[in-house]
């Protein structure tokens, strides 16, 4: 089989499905792509077992055939090229691949693609259309609170929940936890699904360009297609925790901030507090805020105050600084309103302006406990 | 020619370019426990006494010089003690008033000096470097101890050097009841006529071994290749090999940070009852969990340790993500336990201990937590800090007796037995 290609776009499609390919694999074909040549249309597939991917796109040739060749040395070859045509020749009884350029030649060893994983059809499969941007914000938004427990693995993931009401995008760790609701997209079935986080990462890269997304899904699999690009990956299986419960209903103690001022001040105060637990204590009182934090262990402490809108009792609360701040990074509000009930219960942070229509932003962080 | 070399990179002078040697002052209150005793019952002076465990488990704590001259020594079983001093007075002996008057010697210390390093209750390292141009080191230390005799009423001993370890040694000399100044540049000769079982870190093992080797003065270490130390001790023997020469660099820390708390409970008897055991190592971490939110504190792993009746001790420990709660710690200590005791073998001593501590509050979580569990920890917590430790508790636990009682993160050392020290 031969084919020619040009050098960039290759590389540009490689790239995208790259990221799938781990450094080390236990199938030792996983660390190859996989060409699927068929005329004019090239396939190349990348997988990991739980996800793979594939892109598709023009060349010119008019054999077929299916060849896996080493992802690693192909794309540190191809980075290395200005855009010019490459031919790829690859013999009959599958023994090298040949690839010239307008330098030289170089050759690489090749495997049977047939031993290279299928693709798991999708059975009784549903599916929904959704705008690639909203999709790219969903995961945006809610990639960054889901949870590295291994003994957890459904907080790992992040949590779709389609209705047809609203499409709902759920992560927690269980300290923190994002809703992240399109009230603008609908579902004509109800569905749940959590999506693992590695596809997820590779989506937000690769989805900006497309302008739609087709997502289909059963029990076990989620298949997103867009532009060139198809996505399958294995769902993470059990059943995620009733996270609406845990979402404070009445919060009587509201406090409005700007987000760029409040964020700042934290990052600076942070820096502070100590190593390990990254404690803050906010204390709200009148129309002030006095964010504090201090490290025992080196004598460094730190106390600032910022004005804002304060409504409700005084009241003192610690949190983890990290949290914090990853939520405040992750709003693009101008100001942020946070909802509190009491000292040992749930912080809401919901941005009061600058939202699109449709969309529903909740942020949430348990604090710590302080010793008063 | 190794020797030298080495000598002139480690010596006192190379920390201040050659400049300036240190003054480091080592005092140790003589038989502290026994001296308390004396103040509060004037009877007992010039008597044989013992303070310790009056159990036949029990070991001696203290001792007094006169039940000494009948070879009673410290750690030593109370049972033996008695039966070679039988007309000793035998005291159970009381942590807190120790502590109490530890504080006050602490106390005087802290006015007179700039700076103090207090290893335990009786103990302490003062860092008197520069001083000496104004105040004369040997006479301002002479001061501090008859001030700290005059006003507490407690003898106490101090040696005076360039550095830790000998200082410590000269008090050891100088006691008891006095003191004792090592000249700079004298530390060689004064250590080498002395036993090398004088050297702090050299105990029982160490000191059979040195012998087995025929090595009996510290001159003959001395004199030693360091090569010789290394090859016998591993790193171990460096720094004893260091020691013997007077050479010590480690600095007067005045504050040192608890890097883990634990407990442990010795039987009087023996037992296998695993239903007693395990309701004792929940009364322990329930206990030390609480000191943790005292201390607003959160460990990260937890050790559980048996000691079998034929000294055969096992541990366990486990890494856990930073917590201070009881529903996380005490199935965890509990799931330990069940792993560790395997051998179906009478139980000598069960502990518990946190390690990986760090300062702050509990982050609480949002599906394993509750309002309800949160509020309970900080009303128990602050009954227990009203009204005592044992205030309220887990039932399982009632029947436990002496667990809990001291603050561990005080800043003061703990009053451990001085054979548990080491």
């Amino acid at each position: 089989m031969k084919f020619i290609v040009s050098s960039t776009r290759l590389l540009k499609e490689l790239q995208i499905i790259g990221g799938i390919i781990q450094t080390t694999n236990t199938l030792p074909i996983l660390d190859n792509f996989l060409f699927d040549l068929n005329e004019n249309e090239l396939t190349v597939s990348a997988s990991d077992l739980e996800t793979t991917m594939s892109v598709t796109l023009e060349v010119v040739s008019d054999s077929k055939g299916l060849v896996a060749i080493p992802a690693r040395i192909l794309l540190d070859t191809l980075k290395t090229f200005p855009e010019q045509p490459l031919t790829f020749v690859i013999d009959d009884k599958l023994t090298g691949v040949e690839v010239s350029s307008d330098y030289g030649k170089y050759a690489l060893a090749c495997l049977d693609g047939s031993e290279f994983p299928q693709f798991p059809e999708l059975k009784d499969a549903s599916s929904v259309t959704i705008p690639a941007d909203s999709l790219a914000v969903a995961i945006q938004k809610t990639l960054f609170a889901t949870g590295n427990d291994e003994l957890r693995p459904v907080m790992s993931g992040v949590f779709f929940q389609f209705s047809s009401e609203n499409l709902t995008f759920v992560a927690t760790d269980a300290h923190k936890l994002v809703r992240y609701k399109r009230t603008d997209l609908q579902s004509e079935n109800t569905a749940e699904f959590i999506m693992p986080k590695k596809p997820l990462n590779l989506l937000r890269q690769s989805v900006v360009v497309a302008d739609n997304v087709e997502v289909s899904f059963n029990n076990t699999n989620a298949c997103f297609v867009y532009e060139n690009v198809v996505l399958n990956c294995r769902l993470i299986d059990g059943r995620y925790p009733n996270y609406d419960a845990v979402i404070p209903k009445e919060n009587p103690n509201v406090l409005l901030i700007d987000r760029a001022s409040l964020l700042s001040s934290i990052k600076r105060v942070s820096i502070f507090s100590n190593k390990t637990t990254h404690q803050i204590r906010l204390k709200l009182a009148g129309k002030e805020v006095n964010i504090s934090a201090e490290d025992l262990d080196f004598s460094n402490k730190a106390h600032e105050r910022l004005a804002c809108d304060y409504e409700g009792e005084d009241m003192e609360i610690g949190f983890n600084s990290r949290f914090i701040i990853e939520m405040l990074n992750n709003l693009s509000s101008d100001n942020v309103r946070m909802e509190l009930s009491a000292p040992n219960k749930a912080g809401l942070l919901i941005p009061a302006d600058n939202v699109d229509d449709g969309e529903d932003v909740l942020m949430l962080v348990m604090p710590v406990m302080l010793n008063s | 020619m190794i020797l030298n070399k080495d000598l002139k990179r480690a010596s006192p002078l190379g920390r201040f370019g050659g400049a300036m040697s240190r003054s480091i002052i080592h005092m140790d209150l003589d038989t502290f426990f026994v001296s308390v005793e004396r103040l509060i019952d004037s009877r007992l002076n010039g008597k044989p006494i013992l303070i310790g465990g009056t159990s036949d488990r029990g070991v001696v704590a203290a001792c007094s010089y006169e039940a000494r001259a009948f070879g009673v020594h410290s750690a030593m079983p109370m049972r033996m003690a008695k039966e070679m001093c039988p007309e000793a007075i035998v005291i159970r002996g009381n942590s807190a008033n120790y502590s109490k008057h530890s504080q006050d010697v602490t106390e005087i210390i802290r006015e007179e000096v700039p700076l103090y390093e207090k290893t335990s209750v009786d103990e302490f390292y003062i860092d008197l470097t520069g001083m000496d141009k104004f105040f004369g080191n040997y006479k301002f230390a002479s001061e501090l101890r008859q001030r700290i005799m005059k006003e507490t009423g407690l003898p106490i001993s101090f040696g005076l050097s360039v550095n830790k370890t000998v200082s410590k040694v000269a008090t050891g000399e100088a006691k008891p009841n006095n003191q004792l100044n090592i000249d700079y540049g004298t530390e060689k000769p004064f250590l080498a006529p002395l036993s090398v079982r004088k050297i702090p870190m050299v105990g029982a093992k160490t000191y059979q071994t040195l012998r087995n080797l025929g090595v009996q003065k510290i001159q003959t270490i001395q004199e030693m290749p360091l090569e010789m130390m290394t090859s016998v001790f591993g790193k171990n023997g460096e720094v004893i090999w260091r020691k013997a020469q007077g050479v010590d660099n480690s600095p007067v820390v005045q504050y040192s940070e608890r890097k883990s708390i634990s407990t442990e409970r010795t039987f009087n008897k023996d037992t296998i009852d695993v239903e007693k055991l395990r309701s004792i190592l929940i009364a322990m971490a329930e206990n030390l969990a609480f000191q943790l939110r005292r201390g607003n504190k959160l460990t990260a792993c937890l050790t559980v340790k048996v000691r079998y009746s034929d000294f055969n001790t096992h541990t366990l420990q486990a890494r856990i993500p930073y917590t201070a709660a009881d529903h996380i710690i005490i199935p965890k200590v509990k799931e330990l336990f069940e792993k560790l005791y395997d051998r179906r073998v009478l139980v000598r001593l069960i502990g518990v201990r946190f390690s990986h501590l760090v300062g702050g509050g509990y982050q609480i979580n949002l599906f394993d937590d509750n309002e309800e569990m949160i509020n309970l920890y900080s009303a128990m917590d602050k009954i227990r800090q009203r009204f005592g430790d044992r205030a309220v508790q887990r039932a399982i636990g009632l029947g436990v007796k002496s667990i809990g009682g001291m603050n561990p993160f005080s800043g003061e050392p703990p009053a451990l037995l001085p054979n548990r020290r080491r």
